[in-house]
């Protein structure tokens, strides 16, 4: 009885919680009212298959749009929003593009989430002169592209900002970096953090991963032998928790500190992860921890619960929401007329400046500069019990890659 | 018979030619980067179709060979200022020499044991590109560099994807006029009388050695320019896209196709990138068409020998019989 009882205020709990999100939903132009005119073409392309699934970025993007559209979309225009599988292939992701771009004429690619596509693609979006505001990016074409600007940091920035962490509050002398060997993903990333110990006269190493075929257990003995004190895991969360779990099964978890980037920043990781790891394992979140709270935070829980209520939540599902909701903005601005124009639609994108989220821990930007990192500060979490406890708020990372970014900032006058 | 054979060259050259310049006309700009695709995989697969149809020799490399000629083509582009074309013919002559080194310890096996000798090379292959990956404008040797990946020049004459459309299919039945001269001359009497009998064809002065080692150099040949093609058509490469596994999947698209025809190889390349195409465009996932391949080569295996193209080609001359 006592559990039955249980189960019914569960079940009305949650039906309060998800109406109280349903009354928090907050989207473009917010009238209530479906919007019916003829569909703007936005396109998206994120990667699924192995090695990860990177669609959460566009599902997030998707239900935002979605919302829009039920919201008074785009001055009574909805947005129709055109979504690729680039499934890690390069040949796909770049059928993909001509597809969204030549075939469907999108206005803009919002969302794009990929270890693949920015790398093939990067120069058809500046040949075409569309302006991809991406969210779960992982290659370094993505920041250091005039036609691409991403809302996540990217793995170069998060592993940075691990590191920085962990030798600034753990004390850690000695960081192997464990990466995959994509060359624009696990060694332009882990590279710079070896750039970054050097910088501190302290001790960076990597190894990588063969992606097709990761062998978790080879990649962490080199990393013991590499004499690190601290691993800081730089991968995929499905792949990083096959790392994790082989770390625990050879009793290696409490003889070192553990780091990771942002994919480990899943709501799902806490609960596969056993008792050993908690309050040993520090993540670094690229945008705000979920339960910071704020009006953003708060939407962007209500928007998947309403309109995506199996996408997950994680940083890149953040992401894709800020993504979609600076597109909205900038083209709620921009003159109706013009909003099948791709040209003007592009210069709206690149007039975006100082717009705010509490997602965020900085403003965004995206302007006219060849290379684009709005988002270069973010937040350490560590694993504790279900969830996650945040042991350091929003901070600047500390690396010289950041200087021309600092520069293009200057400029526009936000720095 | 030889009339038939010159009367389908006149019509696979006609269809290669109104394909080269009509394609592009009427495709978009996702079925353009498909068809390029399916043109490079179909130079590996005239490779693959023409060696076990002329001399019964499986080769399980050929993707793994194209790989080497995007290899080429890519470190060519990226360390020198040469136009496209000298680094296409460049890489196919190293891919060429490449399949004529890895013949020669293979020679002497036969069926199942050199198809597994060729397995083995497609594997070593594959795992030195995962190793070292594909140039992308970086610095050393191996020319692979983190940062954003340098441009990859086009022919001069193809900078559109349309344009880079025909001249893929335009080198594509340039690949299909080489095999039909080596058929028609003394290599062709020499791989004919080696498949009937290698003895025979020792015993009446063919060099076997010679002739099998040259098959092998014109299949690389073919998959080098494949390769450098798909290089030109993408920008980047990635050692996904050459597993030894996707080696194995051409050859018995192959034999689906049908080896002994020149529309073998194209319905092979057709099967293998065009397939896939359509089932993302429907929204289904592409792997799908594993378990069709799967039947097909079942199909083949059991009911139709010489493939699809055997199949259609026997219904032709049926009904010309009857006329």
């Amino acid at each position: 009885m006592t559990k039955q009882l249980k189960l019914a205020a569960t079940a009305l709990g949650l039906i309060l919680a998800a109406g109280a999100a349903q009354a928090q939903v907050t989207c473009g132009a917010n009238t209530g009212t479906a919007a019916t005119g003829a569909p703007i073409l936005v396109g998206g392309i994120h990667g699924n298959a192995a090695p990860g699934d990177f669609s959460a970025s566009t599902q997030a993007a998707a239900a935002y749009f979605a919302c829009v559209n039920a919201n008074g979309g785009i001055n009574g225009r909805p947005i129709e929003y055109l979504v690729e599988n680039d499934q890690w292939n390069p040949e796909l992701a770049a059928q993909a593009a001509s597809k969204l771009i030549t075939d469907q004429g999108v206005v803009a690619m919002v969302g794009n989430g990929s270890f693949v596509e920015m790398a093939v693609n990067a120069r058809t979006y500046q040949d075409a002169g569309i302006m991809t505001m991406a969210s779960a990016c992982a290659v370094s074409e993505c920041f250091e592209s005039p036609s691409i600007v991403s809302t996540n940091q990217g793995p170069l920035a998060s592993t940075i900002g691990a590191a920085q962490y962990m030798v600034e509050a753990q004390e850690s002398k000695n960081i192997s970096c464990i990466g995959l060997a994509i060359p624009n993903v696990g060694p332009w990333s882990c590279g710079a953090m070896e750039g970054y110990m050097a910088s501190k006269g302290l001790t960076g190493s990597s190894v990588y991963l063969n992606p097709a075929s990761p062998d978790v257990n080879s990649g962490l003995l080199e990393a013991v032998a590499s004499g690190a004190d601290t691993i800081l895991v730089n991968l995929p969360a499905g792949l990083a928790l096959a790392f994790m779990k082989a770390a625990e099964e050879q009793g290696m978890v409490e003889g070192y500190k553990w780091a990771s980037s942002t994919p480990l920043y899943d709501r799902s990781v806490p609960a596969a992860l056993s008792d050993v790891w908690d309050g040993r394992m520090f993540v670094n979140a690229e945008l705000t921890p979920w339960d910071k709270g704020g009006p953003d935070a708060i939407n962007w829980l209500a928007v998947l619960d309403a309109y995506a209520p199996d996408a997950p939540r994680d940083t890149f599902s953040q992401s894709g929401f800020v993504s979609a909701k600076f597109f909205v903005q900038a083209m709620l601005a921009l003159d109706p007329a013009k909003l099948d124009d791709r040209a003007a639609v592009n210069a709206a994108i690149k007039g975006i400046v100082g717009y705010e989220s509490d997602l965020l821990c900085g403003p965004y930007y995206v302007g006219e500069a060849d290379r684009h990192m709005p988002n270069h500060a973010g937040t350490m979490v560590v694993v504790k019990g279900d969830g996650f406890e945040t042991v350091r708020d929003c901070y600047e990372y500390d690396s010289p890659y950041f200087a021309p970014i600092f520069e293009n900032e200057k400029a526009l006058g936000l720095n | 018979m030889a009339r038939q054979a010159n009367t389908s060259l006149v019509a696979g050259l006609s269809a290669a030619i109104l394909a080269a310049f009509g394609l592009p006309l009427v495709l978009g700009g996702q079925w353009t980067g498909i068809f390029t695709s399916t043109a490079c995989f179909a130079m590996a697969a005239m490779g693959a179709g023409f060696m076990y149809s002329r001399l019964g020799m499986v080769s399980l490399a050929q993707v793994a060979l194209m790989g080497v000629g995007g290899w080429v083509t890519l470190r060519l582009n990226h360390a020198f200022s040469l136009p496209f074309e000298t680094n296409l013919i460049l890489a196919a002559v190293v891919t060429s020499v490449l399949g004529m080194l890895l013949a020669i310890p293979a020679l002497r096996m036969r069926g199942l044991y050199l198809a597994l000798v060729t397995l083995m090379v497609a594997g070593g292959l594959e795992v030195v590109f995962t190793a070292y990956q594909f140039p992308n404008g970086g610095a050393g040797f191996w020319g692979v560099g983190t940062s954003f990946a340098a441009e990859m020049r086009r022919p001069v004459l193809a900078q559109s994807d349309g344009a880079y459309l025909t001249y893929t299919l335009l080198v594509a039945m340039l690949g299909l006029l080489l095999i039909m001269a080596h058929r028609q001359t003394a290599p062709g009497r020499a791989w004919a009388l080696i498949r009937r009998s290698e003895a025979a064809a020792i015993a009446s002065g063919t060099n076997v050695t010679f002739y099998k080692t040259w098959a092998f150099g014109l299949s690389g040949l073919l998959a080098g320019l494949g390769g450098g093609l798909l290089a030109g058509s993408l920008g980047l490469l990635d050692a996904s896209s050459f597993r030894a596994s996707e080696s194995i999947l051409l050859f018995a698209l192959v034999i689906v196709g049908g080896a002994r025809f020149w529309l073998g190889a194209v319905i092979a390349a057709v099967l293998y990138r065009v397939a896939p195409g359509l089932l993302n465009n429907w929204g289904v996932d592409a792997d799908l068409a594993l378990i069709f391949f799967g039947a097909a080569l079942l199909h083949a295996v059991t009911t139709a020998p010489d493939g699809i193209a055997g199949q259609i080609t026997g219904l032709f001359r049926r009904r010309e019989a009857k006329a």
